[in-house]
């Protein structure tokens, strides 16, 4: 498969925001989250088209690894992009974003794009965190900021893509030295003809970014 | 295929989730894959969607039927999967395969499920299939796949991973395998896995991963770890122009990695894997690395070494990361007092010895490969003792128990030897105990007790003589030789920098023994008791300040502040400072050197209040992190002025006028810290505004008296209150009428007036723009605008009465504090500057009493100086007239409030330092006010107001008077301090000489001149529109308006 760039990002947030869940909506459309099932993943990738180029997005879960500094620590360094998910349901999950973005500023490079994420946005009736505080939250520390829902799929697509392409802005503007691997971006191979598929099927994938957006 | 689930619903896959997830249907799946176990172009969509749905529906079951896992095992339905897997049916089937088995694995929650899956050892098949590793997706799902199954590992499930009879754990030795991969996130995630795997409390699979892996895994990764090392070494010394930053602060970042995950493993606290682990990083890596490159550098031949600097920068990364005691005390110990030189001749004894000793004490590459090693070591019995000729035989556990404690009996006859008869019998003593609490820390408890108990015997002068006499001894020793040349460089603070790291990360170490650095006098923060410190040190450390405040100094920030906290870990005790007066006086020479050097940029700069006021907030908010610190690549550069690097700033040398002067302000900042913090002086001086002291919203303010301007404040985003804007001293506010307490306010919003922006609006002439900024608090957010609102009046000229009170409130707002830094730098302090009636000398005034607080507690004592003159009416008077009117009517003998005015700077300690401006209010006399004055204080006017007086205080009313008057006597004594009493000069020249320095000439442009004779109609206005301003029938108190001919 051909891209252009790789770009790895990590999830990062609170136990039970719906991180993995958020992943596997991404990554892989055919679990559906209709079904009253909390499926997620720890890893996943995926094709997506920015400006015309094919970018391929590998996204690592760092959940179930807190524990173990040295883990969370690189993979900070390793990444691109971040996404700092909360539960908009639960407010501790919120007052935690400080330190998660403590951590991150500390351990990534100055360059590395957060999305701060208010996830559970279908749970509107068990809201305990305002989207304006969320908002707030993101001007005030550079972030940008979008509520989505991985049960209903509301934004999941635009929340990744959004940051691949502020990521790629970055490239544009030769803020990332894309040739150090260490900062979270790979060119791609050389190009060559393929006529695999990935874990999405990448019509589906088109489609179903213009029926999510604009439902939250 | 969904077809046939149809739903009621309306049919469309997705809604039918019912029939999906059932035993049924995955009945109707297993048919499927029995009827297609070939793949083929054709079927590979189908196989794979149905591997998917069998996925779907067994995590579905695990939540809600256990059947369908029943029916699962019962047809070997993961054979299908291992089937697939072995035709070779290319990448797309693969990843798909390893993706479903990924998300089955994750998301199963029951342990019996989980023991379902695992049950007959096909997940092991999985692991082992030799995958296209050559595929960087493949690779990040298998890799993935194995680290999701090592977090499901616990005591239970390990056994379906590890085989005791056969020594097979796939699951480990397979991701071990890939632990150099050039991918990044595979190398961490083989990390997680053994990490995991390390966690799991089997003795017999731990006993499997010492025995068989451990010596091929440690010694690989060790070698992997040095050869990072030296080529990071390299990055350094053929650096030019600080071109190799970028690949620098990768290498860097790696060691940190590896650190931090040899950390993890030690604190997982496996006794025998940590042994293992020790021996290696310290025989293997720290000691023939790191260690033995202190030496001289011309010494040592062949073998591989680092540079200086480079040795430093990582020893101190081990110190501060790594804190497993049996590691850390046998290096310092080594470092601390081995004879370096020797260290070398030491090494080619062990060499020889390697023969009968296998701990060689050397940096060499494994012989093998890990996979090599793996593979010999799996066809070994489980029972056969391993020979071979480069690794250190593990198999047997007296060898293990051996290795270190040998070490350590080096070193402890190293240590003799160097130390010599001179320091007698307790030297050796120590070192004895030492070696043994290396070989058995069980007693180390023990072993602590009864030092404690040989110290108490010792009286303190035979310590201090011991100290003296370990003085002379220590100019033997290699490395504080090399300490104490390091801190003597004149030229640059390169080495020094790295040095005092080390010294800091080893006294910080919470592994290491405090007898260790005792001996060098290097004390544990902890310390209880100190009765000497190291004067040597503290002699280079002054000198580091001293150097640091001269006007062309070499000392970075960060060396500075580092000193400064290893001398105060030096000389303050819990009981106090055992500073001698001597090194006190170097001490504060160095401080007054820095406050030269301050006052040699005040006013040099035209925002010098702001920087001043953000470097103490950026120091404050931003403490020294020594472990940060110690991770930035960027200092094992030489150092550099230019910020175009993009380092720091505490990190480099300052570039230009305004970074001499950010850089001059902070070592004041810190000398001052650290001398009143030696003197037991507590700080009253700063920061200039102190959060505590400033009204917020919320608060309720006595308004009697005070100016108000009516306005509509409209926000941006349409929003429009009535609001009353009322001017203090540093603040602006909004306040609208409380509804409880005629002529008192709830303030709604405040905000600093210096960091305010007034601008007319174009074409309303009763409008202003009015923005108020938060300073930002950290270096990632910007500056926040924390009031943006457009203000309408009722006319044009309360308009500009407003815009010329805010001005010149922001123009007096910020001269106040320029004094208050003059004060500290003990300028001579400026002529006080009567602008519109802020003047402090107008404080006395009773009838220009400002806000009262009626939630007196958290205020303390509020501050009447301030405020007393701020609502000084302008409404009535506008302009610098009124400035002129308080000077005349600023009478000491009206000064019934003034106790507070004057009041105990360091009794209250909350609002008075704000505005007395001077260092010499800091030793006023507190006797005047007690804190618990304070509520009086406020309330003192009173009199003026006796139905007020019933509604907020009823008890108090009696002995309010008599309280102001016996206080009266005081109030004019601490009046006569200096600092608090203004030289008054004529108001013009203050107005004209000193606006350029704070407001734009913009912004006073547009304030349209003031008429003399408009104003004094103004002051005539019907009682119709001073409805608006709040005056209570203060009106004859109020200073009559003066012409312009008067000033």
């Amino acid at each position: 498969m051909t891209y252009a760039y790789l770009f790895k990002y990590i999830i990062i947030g609170d136990t039970g925001v719906g991180k993995s869940c958020l992943l596997l909506q991404f990554t892989d459309k055919r679990f559906q989250p209709v079904h009253d099932l909390t499926i997620g993943v720890e890893f996943g990738a995926r094709m997506v088209n920015i400006d015309g180029k094919q970018i391929k997005l590998q996204i690592w879960d760092t959940a179930g690894q807190e524990s173990f500094r040295s883990i969370t620590r690189s993979y900070y360094r390793g990444a691109a992009g971040a996404l700092l998910v909360y539960d908009i349901t639960r407010r501790e999950t919120f007052n935690h974003l400080t330190s998660w973005l403590e951590d991150a500023r500390q351990h990534s490079s100055s360059n590395m794009v957060i999305m701060l994420i208010g996830n559970k946005s279908d749970l509107e009736s068990r809201r305990d965190v305002k989207r304006e505080e969320g908002e707030a939250f993101a001007r005030e520390h550079g972030l940008i900021f979008m509520e989505t829902s991985a049960k209903t799929a509301c934004n999941v697509e635009e929340a990744f893509i959004n940051t691949a392409k502020e990521i790629y802005r970055k490239i544009q503007q030769g803020l990332f030295d894309v040739h150090n691997e260490a900062n979270g971006i790979k060119i791609g191979p050389q190009q060559c003809i393929s006529t695999s598929v990935g874990p999405s099927a990448s019509q589906r994938n088109s489609r179903d970014v213009g029926s999510n957006s604009g439902c939250c | 295929m969904f077809g046939r689930s149809r739903s009621w619903v309306g049919g469309g896959h997705g809604k039918s989730s019912r029939n999906i997830h059932s035993l049924d249907h995955l009945k109707y799946l297993y048919h499927v894959l029995t009827k297609n176990t070939t793949v083929t172009e054709q079927n590979r969509n189908l196989l794979v969607e149905t591997i998917r749905s069998i996925t779907e529906i067994l995590i579905w079951g695990d939540q809600n039927d256990s059947s369908v896992f029943d029916f699962f095992l019962e047809k070997n339905m993961f054979v299908f999967f291992l089937n697939i897997l072995r035709q070779k049916s290319g990448r797309y089937v693969c990843v798909q395969l390893l993706q479903t088995l990924n998300i089955l694995f994750e998301n199963i929650s029951h342990e019996t499920s989980l023991y379902y899956l695992l049950s007959n050892n096909y997940v092991n098949s999985i692991i082992v299939h030799k995958f296209d590793f050559s595929d960087e997706e493949i690779m990040a799902y298998y890799i993935s796949f194995l680290k999701t199954l090592s977090l499901k590992l616990n005591n239970h499930t390990v056994h379906f991973f590890y085989n005791e009879h056969t020594n097979d754990f796939a699951l480990y030795t397979e991701a071990i395998k890939f632990f150099n991969h050039p991918e990044s996130m595979v190398r961490i995630a083989v990390r997680t896995i053994t990490l995991n795997v390390y966690k799991v409390d089997n003795q017999a699979m731990l006993h499997y991963i010492r025995d068989k892996t451990a010596v091929p895994y440690f010694s690989n990764l060790v070698w992997f770890i040095g050869s990072h090392v030296i080529e990071l070494d390299n990055c350094v010394q053929t650096d030019e122009e600080h071109r190799n930053r970028g690949k620098l602060s990768d290498l860097v970042a790696e060691h940190l990695d590896h650190l931090h995950y040899l950390n993890d493993i030690l604190i997982i606290n496996c006794e025998f894997l940590n042994d293992v682990l020790t021996d290696h990083l310290l025989n293997r890596l720290f000691l023939p690395l790191y260690v033995y490159s202190l030496e001289n550098q011309d010494k040592g031949g062949e073998r591989p070494k680092i540079s200086l600097p480079v040795s430093l920068y990582l020893l101190s990364q081990v110190f501060l990361i790594i804190h497993h005691a049996p590691l850390v005390n046998s290096l310092a110990e080594v470092i601390l007092n081995g004879d370096l030189s020797e260290m070398y001749a030491k090494t080619e004894q062990d060499v020889q010895r390697s023969c009968a000793k296998p701990s060689i004490r050397c940096f060499i590459k494994p012989t093998e490969t890990l996979e090599r090693s793996l593979e010999m070591n799996k066809h070994k019995g489980k029972r056969r003792v391993q020979k071979r000729p480069n690794y250190k035989n593990v198999g047997e556990e007296e060898d293990e128990e051996k290795g270190p404690a040998e070490d350590a009996q080096e070193d402890a006859e190293k240590a003799k030897g160097t130390e010599g008869g001179s320091k007698g019998i307790k030297t050796s003593g120590e070192s004895e105990e030492i070696e043994m609490v290396i070989m058995e820390r069980s007693k180390l408890p023990e072993l602590a007790a009864s030092t404690s108990v040989q110290e108490q015997n010792t009286t303190d002068e035979e310590k201090s003589a011991a100290a003296t006499g370990l003085e002379s001894v220590q100019w033997n020793r290699p490395f504080l030789d090399m300490v104490y040349h390091a801190l003597d460089s004149p030229d640059d603070d390169y080495h020094a920098l790295f040095v005092l790291c080390l010294l800091y990360a080893m006294s910080h170490n919470k592994g290491m023994d405090p007898e260790k650095l005792e001996r060098i006098q290097l004390p544990v923060p902890s310390a209880v008791e100190k009765t000497t410190y190291n004067h040597l040190l503290t002699e280079r450390l002054i000198r580091i300040m001293n150097n640091a405040a001269q006007p062309d100094g070499k000392i970075r920030l960060a060396t500075l502040e580092l000193s400064c906290l290893l001398l105060k870990q030096q000389v303050v005790t819990s009981t106090g400072c055992i500073i001698k007066d001597v090194h006190l006086a170097c001490l504060e020479g160095a401080r007054e050197e820095s406050v030269h050097l301050v006052r040699h940029f005040y006013k040099g700069e035209e925002i010098f209040l702001d920087m001043f006021e953000d470097e103490f907030r950026s120091m404050t908010m931003k403490p020294m992190n020594v472990e940060y610190l110690m991770m930035d690549a960027s200092i094992l550069l030489p150092p550099t002025g230019t910020p175009l690097t993009g380092i720091d700033f505490v990190k480099r040398l300052p570039c230009g006028d305004v970074e001499k002067t950010r850089r001059a302000i902070r070592v004041f900042f810190m000398l001052r810290s650290l001398s009143l913090q030696l003197r037991g002086e507590p700080e009253t001086q700063l920061p200039l505004t102190r959060e505590e002291d400033l009204i917020k919203a919320d608060d309720v303010l006595d308004l009697n008296n005070s100016d108000l301007i009516a306005c509509t404040v409209i926000t941006k985003d349409g929003g429009m209150v009535q609001r009353f804007l009322a001017v203090d001293i540093y603040q602006m506010s909004l306040v609208e009428p409380d509804v409880s307490r005629l002529g008192w306010g709830v303030v709604k919003f405040a905000g600093l007036l210096q960091d305010m922006q007034v601008t007319g609006v174009e074409d309303d002439s009763r409008a202003l723009n009015i923005t108020i900024h938060k300073p930002a608090s950290s270096p990632h957010s910007k500056p926040f605008p924390i009031l943006q609102a457009t203000f309408l009046f009722p006319d044009h000229i309360r308009c500009i009465i407003a815009k010329q009170r805010l001005a010149k409130g922001r123009i007096q707002a910020r001269r106040m504090k320029m004094q208050r830094i003059a004060a500290l730098l003990d300028l001579p302090i400026q002529p006080a500057t009567e602008v519109l009636g802020f003047g402090l000398g107008s404080s006395s005034s009773t009838q220009h009493l400002p806000f009262r607080f009626y939630d007196q507690c958290r205020r303390g004592s509020s501050d009447p100086t301030v405020q007393r003159s701020v609502f000084a009416s302008v409404d009535k008077v506008p302009g610098f007239a009124v400035a002129q009117c308080i000077n005349q009517h600023s009478s000491p003998s009206l000064s019934s409030p003034s106790p507070s005015a004057s009041g105990s700077p360091s009794g209250s300690g909350s609002t008075s330092h704000c505005d007395s401006g001077g260092t010499s209010s800091s030793s006023t006399p507190s006797a005047a006010q007690s804190p618990s004055d304070d509520p009086m204080t406020a309330e003192e006017p009173q009199p003026n107001l006796p139905d007020q007086l019933v509604i907020v205080n009823e008890t108090e009313a009696d002995t309010r008077p008599s309280k102001s008057l016996a206080r009266s006597g005081d109030v004019e004594t601490v009046n006569l301090s200096p600092s608090l009493i203004p030289t008054q000069q004529p108001t013009i020249s203050l107005l004209c000489e000193d606006t350029a320095d704070t407001l734009s000439v913009e912004s006073l442009t547009l304030v349209p001149p003031v008429d003399p004779h408009s104003l004094r109609t103004l002051t005539g206005i019907p009682p119709t529109h001073t409805v608006d301003t709040v005056t209570l029938g203060e009106e004859a108190a109020l200073p009559e308006p003066v012409g312009p001919s008067e000033r």
